[in-house]
């Protein structure tokens, strides 16, 4: 099971109004585990109020940088990229699980390859990561990156991209394609849809029968139409290679009606939790749920969205009642077994034994 | 660009997800199931045919035997990281299931799973000594061709890929098992071979599932099933009635 790292923000800097590129180092002797591959991602978590929110970001380094970096953009409304944004410093400290995913193709010094990559806004944040490794690692190979945003002023890592043009001059190519602003070829304005990359296709911007490996990464509806347009152009799906990372998190768990006799004796329950091979028996009131009674008692209990919805937290009851108020993601047949989600399910009688590593 | 979309309608039009973040829960209890049926099933063969190797009438038999029981278990381990990125403590897993444990030849399953792993039902029955083995593992290498053309179209991006990755190794496990058959065949005991045929294939048809599965609409609509389990078991009894007819044994 993977576990949290600690990690020193050991520089932050803008790369648009409203995004921030984060170079981080382990620490603690965790360096080995954050041996990154080209386009995975991590895993942050941070407290808001006493509420721990987890977050999936792309590490946008090259693997050959030696650095592990990450770019975070502003998301309306979004609690972790806005934290990151306005009052993320050098000298703090975050924490991440090793980095996770399958957004790569095995890289070889002798390939003489093709590789196309498409980026939707900050899409780009792994894309950029696997061009910057591919042209480093395969001198013979070629990158093209069809990159789309609103505007000029919304691109990140514009600057970044055009060094990369002069340094591998000739292998490296970039086609800006901007939802708003004019370009003086017509072709490079509006959407990235199945249609505009045919047409990408059709006028020789891009040679699509000579590519080997396609990237995508950007939102669905951009996803579906690239993909659909490559498999026109004769790319088999083992040849397109898919991040996504939807922009809808689940909502966030209320807090459940509190009786008005909560103060009292009759309102408190002993647990007995097993996790990880060893039992603690906690004295817990019945208005707590199951998971938060768990952390509350330095219980290191797996959870991921507190909503009822992810299965992360899933235990075993073993003896005793709980009232599960929300089950979105467990089956009958689960339930049957005495399977409940921790994070919604709250002691009914005086004892209950529940157990994590069933 | 920002257009919204439901991951739902995505799916639905061929969209893959990616990453563990941004799996629905109804499309993740049928993942995680998708993927401990194939982990439990490899462990459980794997486990139940290390008893075998043993029994190898030779050299190459005993290494032929020795290799499928590594690379099932290897397979299941492929799969087993992707659970691990959605939480599951691999290790654990791995180890806490009794994987060698059978009921009895004629205990009356059907295609029902057993109390404890997600495991086929097929897998719950014992092997009765070499060629049994033999003969289960070729019927069986069969139906898991025909199921890893299916899921490595699965729209799970890292566990297609996982699948198309597992599909050429678990096909060697099928050719390896029909020369075993072959060989068997040669040295003549034809009738026990028949036998073990027909105790296997309407166990191994069963593991296709019901015909009359009501979640075939929904699974196709998450882009996890292309084809039905009637589809699937159709074509596993056509390719593998004809690979039965070429060594001289009938389908059941």
């Amino acid at each position: 099971m993977a576990r949290f790292h600690d990690l020193e923000v050991t520089d932050i800097h803008k790369t648009i109004r409203d995004a921030v590129v984060v170079t981080l180092k382990p620490v603690n002797g965790a360096a080995e585990e954050f041996d990154f591959t080209q386009g995975q991602y991590l895993t942050f978590r941070q407290d808001f109020d006493g509420d721990e929110l987890r977050r999936s970001y792309s590490i946008c380094a090259g693997k050959d940088e030696g650095i592990l970096q990450v770019g975070i953009k502003r998301v309306d409304g979004g609690a972790f990229s806005t934290w990151a944004n306005e009052d993320l410093n050098v000298g703090d400290t975050l924490q991440a699980m090793p980095p996770m995913g399958g957004f790569f193709t095995a890289l070889d010094a002798g390939n003489e390859k093709n590789y196309l990559g498409f980026a939707g806004g900050s899409g780009i944040t792994p894309v950029l990561s696997i061009l910057k490794t591919t042209l480093a690692t395969e001198p013979d190979s070629t990158f093209t990156l069809v990159y789309a945003n609103k505007g000029v002023n919304t691109i990140m890592f514009r600057e970044e991209l055009e060094d990369l043009k002069n340094i591998y001059m000739g292998r490296f190519n970039v086609i800006h394609v901007l939802e708003t602003d004019a370009q003086e070829i017509d072709l490079f304005t509006g959407l990235v849809t199945e249609e505009k990359c045919a047409q990408l296709f059709a006028t020789g911007w891009i040679d699509i029968t000579s590519v080997d490996t396609a990237f995508i990464c950007g939102p669905e509806p951009m996803m579906l139409g690239i993909a659909a347009a490559l498999r026109t152009g004769g790319l088999d799906d083992s040849q397109i290679k898919f991040e996504l990372f939807a922009s809808s998190q689940p909502g966030r768990a209320k807090k459940r009606a509190v009786s008005t006799d909560a103060a009292s004796a009759a309102n408190q329950a002993t647990a007995v939790i097993t996790l990880d091979g060893s039992t603690q028996t906690i004295e817990t009131p019945k208005d707590i749920s199951i998971l938060d009674a768990a952390i509350g008692n330095k219980m290191d209990a797996p959870y991921a969205c507190k909503a009822g919805v992810c299965s992360t937290c899933r235990c075993r009851v073993i003896e005793g009642e709980v009232d599960m108020v929300a089950n979105h993601a467990l089956e009958d047949y689960e339930v049957e077994k005495g399977y409940v989600l921790s994070c919604q399910s709250y002691p009914v009688t005086d004892n209950v034994v529940v157990d994590f590593d069933q | 660009m920002a257009e919204d979309m439901s991951i739902e309608s995505y799916l639905a039009q061929g969209g893959v997800l990616t990453n563990p973040t941004n799996v629905p829960p109804r499309y993740r209890a049928e993942l995680m199931k998708l993927m401990t049926t194939f982990v439990d099933s490899e462990l459980a063969g794997a486990a139940g045919f290390a008893d075998v190797i043993n029994a190898g009438p030779g050299i190459k038999e005993r290494i032929a035997a020795a290799k499928i029981v590594l690379e099932k278990t290897d397979n299941a381990d492929r799969v087993l990281k992707i659970m691990g990125e959605f939480g599951v403590d691999g290790d654990r897993y791995a180890s806490h299931h009794p994987w060698t444990a059978r009921l009895g030849r004629d205990a009356d399953i059907g295609a029902s799973r057993t109390e404890h792993d997600m495991r086929l039902a097929v897998f719950n029955y014992p092997l009765e000594g070499w060629s049994d083995a033999v003969v289960m593992n070729l019927l069986m290498g069969r139906a898991v061709a025909v199921q890893m053309a299916e899921f490595s179209m699965v729209s799970y991006q890292p566990l297609a890929e996982a699948f198309r990755a597992v599909a050429p190794v678990e096909a060697r496990h099928a050719e390896l098992a029909a020369e075993g058959v072959t060989k068997l065949a040669e040295s003549g005991d034809t009738a026990a071979l028949q036998a073990s045929v027909d105790y296997w294939w309407p166990r191994v048809a069963a593991s296709f599932g019901a015909a009359d599965s009501t979640k075939a609409d929904s699974l196709k609509a998450m882009g996890l099933r292309k084809s039905t389990n009637a589809e699937l078991k159709t074509r596993w009894e056509a390719e593998t009635k004809s690979v039965l007819d070429g060594l001289g044994l009938k389908a059941a």
